[in-house]
């Protein structure tokens, strides 16, 4: 039987952390993903170490806002201390304002996928 | 944990660093760590920004050699610019004739807009036809249409100019962010094509925590990857 801890991935880690973890009040901030199609937009963000009842996502106009608490603690050393973090935070801007009726929000495999339907805003073009 | 003995007889190398879903950080490291292969080298390159790192005392050059057996791994830590992936797939070539190397095998990831449910699939794209034995019978798909860009474009480019047959695995991964699931396919299919027995229950185990731990390396690596895109793709107006 192995232990758990014997498996150590010896990669070395970018020097700045990009993603700004607030590391006083213990949470992270997550990786998303933005990506638009035709009729939607699809707003993804990654969230291992979380359950579905512990996602809240909420809205304003053009804002979105993703809170989620980890299932269990998650440690890292980070400028020489370790840090025992607890929940994912992120608010994000949204090229569009938000039909917040048509938004829908599923959580698979630990990755929260956010559909946002486009309005369509404008007037028909007469074809002569 | 079982690890059979390597019993290839030709001299292979394989070869990871940073792209899409980090498949072949993870992979790559992974069999590092389980055939407890031993680091022989660093391999240097001028214009690299001057970067170590220190794992417990141990100072380390963020592209370095491995070998055990018949087996050489190079594997970097950082992503290439269109530039530096030049100077990289060079760079492997002239490890290459150093040390006798007769197949090499890249591992990295493909993106999927849209995951189908289920498990990743795995691809393969031969620069000789001398290779496609070994996709067939380890019933890899052959990667038959798309396009490539980046460092494995690089590595393609320089290799199919050379008597050195070499082979990618695609691992079909989430675009974005770390996939570790999908390094779990590419280390099932690594571990038939080099002929060894590895255990995927570490790895399989640690998942989530990949996930988190590799944030900014896939940070990094996306801001890169889409800086080589732009140059290289068709721009979107004439699609």
């Amino acid at each position: 039987m192995r232990n758990d801890d014997d498996f150590k991935f010896v990669t070395i880690p970018p020097m700045i952390n990009s993603l700004f973890d607030d590391i006083e009040h213990r949470i992270l901030s997550p990786l998303s993903c933005l990506r638009e199609f035709d009729n939607q937009w699809v707003l993804e963000f990654d969230l291992p170490l979380v359950n579905k009842k512990d996602i809240k996502v909420t809205f304003d106009e053009d804002t979105i806002n993703v809170e989620a608490k980890l299932n269990e603690k998650y440690s890292e050393k980070q400028i020489g201390d370790v840090t025992k973090f607890e929940y994912f935070k992120k608010s994000l801007s949204l090229p569009e304002k938000i039909d917040n009726k048509k938004t829908t929000a599923q959580f698979q495999k630990g990755r929260l996928v956010i559909k946002i339907p486009k309005k369509v805003i404008g007037h028909q073009v007469k074809i002569t | 944990m079982k690890i059979a003995k390597y019993n290839t007889k030709e001299n292979t190398l394989l070869v990871g660093f940073p792209s899409n879903g980090l498949v072949g950080t993870f992979s790559v490291s992974y069999l590092i760590h389980h055939l407890k292969m031993k680091q022989i080298g660093e391999i240097e390159m001028p214009d690299l920004p001057l970067t170590l790192f220190v794992e417990e005392g141990e100072i380390l050059s963020p592209i370095r050699a491995y070998n055990k057996n018949n087996l050489f791994v190079i594997i970097s830590d950082v992503p290439f610019d269109q530039y530096l992936a030049e100077k990289f797939a060079l760079a492997i070539n002239e490890f290459c004739k150093k040390n006798a190397i007769k197949k090499i095998v890249i591992v990295s990831g493909m993106e999927t807009v849209n995951q189908k449910k289920g498990n990743p699939k795995i691809y393969g794209l031969v620069t000789h036809s001398t290779l496609d034995g070994l996709l067939y019978n380890n019933q890899i798909s052959k990667f038959l249409n798309g396009s490539i860009f980046g460092t494995d474009a690089a590595i393609i480019s320089v290799f199919r100019k050379t008597n050195i047959p070499a082979l990618v695995l695609y691992a079909e991964c989430h675009p974005f962010f770390p996939d570790p699931e999908a390094s779990i396919i590419a280390i099932v299919t690594l571990a038939k094509i080099l002929d060894v027995e590895i255990d995927t229950r570490d790895i399989e185990n640690k998942i989530d925590k990949l996930r988190i731990q590799h944030r900014n390396l896939m940070k990094e690596t996306i801001q890169t990857l889409q800086q080589q895109e732009k140059k290289t793709r068709t721009p979107q107006i004439y699609r």
